[in-house]
Order: C-alpha cells, then sequence, then structure tokens
C-alpha cells in the first residue's frame, strides 16, 4: 500500500462469464476476511453464469430456448428480472437492442448449436412475462441474453461486496466494470484500431463502464465478414470498426446501452440514454483501418 | 454517429497514449494454496505420463498437453494444480483445487499476460510501435485499476481444466 491511511486491497481474477472477472475490494479487514467476500461476490457471479449462460443445458436461457414456444416456462427470480429489463430496453430502444438474437449468435459460430434454425423466428415481440416468473414464447425464437446479463453479473458481485461491508470495489468481467465506493478507479479505454494499447484515460466513482466494439470477435462466416454485435431488425452484423463504451449508474444498462448507441436511432437513443443517467463515448476506426 | 449530449466522440488518439497489454499477478501459488486449501500440508506430486497416457488425455481433452506445464500437489482432502495455457491475446497461469471426489473446487487465475501487439490488425498502426513488439508486457501502471474494451474471451482455460481433470483421470485418480 502506498501510504498507511490506505485500506487494504485483494485483487483476485477467476475465468467466468466466458471471460477473465477481475475484482478489488478494499477495506481495513485482514486479508482473509477481504478474500472471503471476495469469494461471495465470484459465486454471486457463477449463480448468474447458471442461470443465465446459452452455453449451460441446465440453464434457465436454454430451458426457455428448448420449452418457451410449447408451455409457459417458471425462471428463478434474477432471470425474471434480467429479461424484464432487456423487453424494457427493446420497447424503448425500438427494437435496437433485443436478445431474440440467438439463432444468428448460432448460424455465425459465436454460439453453440442451432442446426435447425426455427422457422420464421420472431423477435423480442414475441416474448411473454407471465406472472410467478413464468415466461413464454408465443413464435420460435431463441434468446441470448450475453448483451446483459454480464452486466447484471457485475451489478450483483458489487451488491455482494457491499452488502458484506467492503469500503470499496471494482468487478470488472472482460471490461464490463462498476466501481463502488470512495475510491475513485482509473480505466484505460483501448483503442480501436490498436486494442493492445491504450487510447484514453477516464476516471470511475460509483459508476459502470461497458463496452461494445467488434476488433476481438470478427471472423468469416460463409466467405464474409461477421461480428457478434448484429441489428436485430435487419440481421445485420456491426463491422464498423468504432468502440463505443457507456458509463451508466449500474452494468446492467451500461452493458445493454452500448448496443442501443450502435442501432437506435437518434432521437430514441438520446432520450433512452438521459432516462437511464447514461453517458456514451465513441471511438471512432481511423480511416486507415483494414 | 452523429454527437449529442449523451454521445460524445472521443478525439481520435493519433498515437496510443500508452499501453494498456499488460501483466497482472493475482496470487502466488503459495498464496493460492492457502486460500484454497487453509493450513493442510501439501505434497508435490510427481507427474510422470507415460507417452500412451500423454496421448491418452490429448485425446480425451481434445488439446494438446505438454507434460511439464502441469504441476500438482496433494492435500487431504483433495489436490492441488497449477497449470498455464497461451490463448489468442495472453498466457493465463492459474490454480485448480479439486475435492478427493475428483470434480473442481476452485479456480483462481494467478498471472495474465496479455500479447502485446500480438493481434493489432492494422499494419500501418502496427509500425508505430516495433520495437516494442518483443518487450516484456508493461505492467498496468500503478494508479491504473482496469481495462474497458471489447472481451476477451477465456475459452483457453476452460480447456486447460477438461486437459487437467483428462490428465487427473488417466494418471493420479486412485484406482
Amino acid at each position: 500500500m502506498t501510504s498507511p491511511s490506505a485500506p487494504a486491497e485483494v485483487c483476485r481474477a477467476r475465468p467466468l462469464l466466458g471471460t477473465r472477472v477481475e475484482i478489488r475490494a478494499a477495506a481495513d479487514w485482514p486479508a482473509a476476511r477481504l478474500h472471503a467476500a471476495a469469494d461471495a461476490a465470484f459465486e454471486a457471479i457463477q449463480r448468474v453464469q447458471e442461470r443465465m449462460s446459452f452455453h449451460d443445458p441446465a440453464s434457465d436461457v436454454s430451458l426457455l430456448n428448448r420449452e418457451a414456444l410449447q408451455r409457459p416456462v417458471q425462471v428463478d427470480g434474477a432471470t425474471y428480472s434480467v429479461l424484464a429489463a432487456a423487453l424494457d430496453l427493446s420497447r424503448r430502444s425500438g427494437g435496437a437492442f433485443d436478445v431474440a438474437v440467438g439463432t444468428r449468435l448460432q448460424l455465425w459460430g459465436y454460439l453453440p448449436g442451432g442446426e435447425e434454425p426455427p422457422d420464421g423466428e420472431a423477435d423480442w415481440t414475441a416474448i411473454r412475462l407471465l406472472p410467478d416468473c413464468r415466461v413464454r414464447f408465443e413464435r420460435p425464437l431463441r434468446i441470448d441474453l450475453g448483451g446483459i446479463a454480464k452486466g447484471y453479473a457485475v451489478d450483483c458481485a458489487v451488491a455482494s461486496l457491499l452488502r458484506d461491508g467492503v469500503q470499496s470495489a471494482l468487478v470488472n468481467a472482460g471490461g464490463d466494470m462498476r466501481a463502488a465506493g470512495p475510491a475513485p478507479r482509473r480505466i484505460w479505454l483501448r483503442h480501436p484500431d490498436a486494442p493492445a494499447l491504450g487510447a484514453h484515460q477516464l476516471t470511475l466513482c460509483d459508476q459502470a463502464l461497458a463496452t461494445s466494439a467488434t476488433y476481438f470477435s470478427r471472423r468469416l462466416h460463409g466467405g464474409r465478414e461477421v461480428s457478434p454485435l448484429l441489428d436485430p431488425r435487419s440481421g445485420r452484423p456491426c463491422l464498423d470498426g468504432a468502440s463505443v463504451s457507456m458509463l451508466a449508474p449500474d452494468c446492467l444498462h451500461a452493458d445493454a446501452l452500448t448496443k442501443v448507441v450502435l442501432f437506435a436511432a437518434p432521437v430514441l437513443r438520446d432520450r433512452l440514454l438521459a432516462d437511464c443517467g447514461a453517458q456514451a463515448l465513441v471511438q471512432q476506426a481511423s480511416a486507415v483501418a483494414a | 454517429m452523429t454527437p449529442s449530449s449523451r454521445l460524445l466522440l472521443l478525439p481520435f488518439a493519433a498515437v496510443a497514449v500508452c499501453a494498456p497489454a499488460h501483466a497482472m499477478v493475482y496470487l502466488s501459488v503459495e498464496e493460492a494454496q492457502k486460500l484454497m486449501f487453509g493450513d493442510q500440508a501439501l505434497t508435490p506430486l510427481p507427474l510422470s505420463l507415460s507417452p500412451q497416457q500423454v496421448a491418452a488425455v490429448e485425446k480425451d481433452a481434445g488439446v494438446k498437453f505438454f507434460p511439464g506445464s502441469l504441476r500438482a500437489w496433494k492435500g487431504a482432502d483433495g489436490y492441488f494444480f497449477v497449470d498455464a495455457v497461451i490463448g489468442k491475446h495472453d498466457l493465463i497461469t492459474y490454480a485448480v483445487a479439486l475435492g478427493q471426489d475428483g470434480k473442481v473446487r476452485q479456480v483462481e487465475i494467478l498471472e495474465y499476460r496479455e500479447a502485446y501487439g500480438g493481434d493489432v490488425r492494422n499494419p500501418r498502426w502496427r509500425k508505430q510501435f516495433t520495437g516494442k513488439q518483443h518487450g516484456d508486457p508493461l505492467h498496468l501502471g500503478e494508479d491504473i485499476q482496469g481495462i474497458s474494451g471489447a472481451t476477451l474471451s477465456c475459452e483457453h482455460v476452460t480447456d486447460g481444466i477438461r486437459r487437467l481433470l483428462s490428465v487427473y483421470d488417466i494418471a493420479i485418480r486412485p484406482r
């Protein structure tokens, strides 16, 4: 520690949510107690993963994709509330954010399976939230919560750390992060043309930050380039080299709103961002980008 | 994208301000052992796999296995492993605790090293940094605590854990 008054901090990382999740927790505690708080926060993230992973056949998401067209399916309260938040953002963004993109992500190889895409696939408007945490799909579709659940998981980890009484914390799930407590956190934004390098620095204080960009994930599918960021209405992948970062009060919204900025009409976008207390930071790719 | 009060176009950083490509040490091997096994004594477990066993591990796990990268210890109520995996952009050293039943109890990343300039797409950009390409990964500055950007996958750790479980099953598990 740099000064005797600074509280002790532990910094840990685990492979979760398909990426490296880093937790920093600080308090005037013995290290063992800080480690225990970090353990509990990782477990909160693990629970979100178990419920909302597309990859796990036992998750709520997999159960919904298998059965919600045939019958109302009861899911965990956390899954239900993430779905409710997702549908709210779909409505307010004119469909620029949509979790019903699972089939296309399977087709492009970003998600497993998907040999038989459902006929006449529907969008978010076919998802019905029923009482008692039950969900029904009115038309064939497959959901993927990859664009929102990572942010939610970060929020759950932060809540766990604050419940345990840590003074300050930073939870970072592969670039989607949230800072809590009085300590300001200095953060780099990757350069969209040269992601191994940093382009801008900013300071987070009791705020969340998430970034969407395609520089690590673009690939060829059937001779054309695709990316896991796609306009849900046209089905077209985002191949713009830009990087969209979002500052928001919580990470669920920071995560999801990056997609809104990429695809929503400017009027809807600005109203939604204002309603959510969010601010977008856009780095455009240089003209020389390949 | 149309700028507005809610959407700020950041000025183009002509030359990157600094390198976030970084190395992080989260836990030493000893710290991870203590975290996972408390004060239990851990005895190093020499792994000497026959070529047939190595081939069986690779077949079972579906990934290459270079014995020597994996270290193992035995405790009173389980096993402790340290392994390293190389991904497209990074090298990760991680520790795994297995219970007596061979089930994964805990996984911790010990060390993370991002490949510096390893996957910069644009040749013109890359040229600006030649000479730094082969340097050691830079450490995150004292006061920098995170990097935000597109998500880097950690799938190679999943592959590594699958391989480690194969090694356990083929060469360690008591029969």
